[in-house]
């Protein structure tokens, strides 16, 4: 299961960033877009792993448009699974309540997940170079999980590489927000746990279209 | 680093009084003509996938001293941030 909301300009730039580097390996159900609803989040097969992009809180994961997908108050049934939430603040309380619910393992953020794009990018997020710097170190995450490696060496790719980002980047607000992210970011469960290896994609593939955004 | 970052980091280790914001905003005005005349990106932005709060999931640069002023939430945000940099 991957989910990917394409609604303002935070959710098109994280899951532009998925679409174009981590789709081509995943297997269905992809909700992208208006797809990524309520509705469908809950009634798909999570398979065993559960990708998700969306705003968050706390104790709250939403998909497109703002519908609420999970909730610590219901949490659907993801024993044995390993989630990944790249939204603001989950591990504070859904991650904790993800892994009581039985999740294997699951990687998120204790504060806000924040980083500086170019608005001029916004139809073809993946091109913009200035978000890559953020928005890679979450790639590379969720394709070594892909890789079939285990979550402890997942999050030390994600952490690793914001931080070398961090020191070569020449934009101070992004070494800022970078640092910010590592420090934030967390693993709970079992950090040895791994998903099926899919197989590997030879990029550079044809981009996939995008809707124009339009403000 | 440059000074005008300098600066503004500075300014925002202050506690958030409606002068302390009135100058975080005004060094975040300096730094962004200066990087702006470095023609790096159209049109940067800050955003975030955060929900619920009082400040936007995304700010143009040219907008966030206006945020900073005005907004308490949004300067003790921008206070975690940049004490990572």
């Amino acid at each position: 299961m991957i989910a990917l909301p394409l609604h303002d300009l935070p959710t098109r730039s994280a899951s532009g960033f998925l679409i174009r580097y981590v789709v081509p390996r995943t297997g269905p159900p992809q909700l992208v877009g208006p797809l990524d609803n309520k509705a469908l989040f809950s009634n798909m097969s999570f398979g065993d792993v559960v990708i998700g992009v969306g705003h968050g809180e706390p104790n709250r994961f939403y998909g497109y448009r703002n519908q609420m997908l999970l909730d610590v108050s219901s949490i659907p049934d993801v024993r044995g699974k390993v989630v990944v939430l790249i939204s603001c603040q989950t591990a504070r309380q859904l991650g904790p309540a993800l892994i009581n619910a039985g999740a294997e393992s699951y990687i998120g953020f204790l504060e806000d997940l924040v980083w500086v794009m170019d608005a001029d990018s916004a139809s073809n997020p993946w091109a913009d170079k200035f978000a890559g710097s953020a928005m890679m170190p979450v790639v590379h995450c969720v394709n070594t999980i892909l890789d079939g490696k285990v979550m402890a060496d997942a999050f030390a790719v994600m952490t690793t590489e914001m931080l070398g980002n961090a020191a070569v980047e020449d934009d101070e607000v992004m070494v800022s927000c970078l640092r910010f992210n590592a420090r934030n970011a967390s693993l709970l469960g079992n950090p040895a746990a791994r998903v099926r290896a899919r197989p590997k994609v030879e990029f550079p593939i044809p981009p996939p279209p995008l809707l124009p955004y339009i403000t | 680093m440059t000074k005008e970052y300098e600066d503004l980091k500075e300014s925002l280790r202050q506690p958030a009084t409606p002068e302390a914001m009135r100058e975080a905003a005004q060094r975040f005005r300096e730094y962004e003509r200066v990087d702006a005349a470095l023609g790096k990106r159209s049109r940067p932005t800050l955003v975030s996938l955060g929900l619920g709060k009082t400040y936007p999931t995304e700010i143009d640069f040219r907008d966030v001293p206006r945020e900073l002023e005005t907004n308490p939430a949004f300067y003790e945000q921008m206070q975690k941030i940049m004490r990572e940099g």
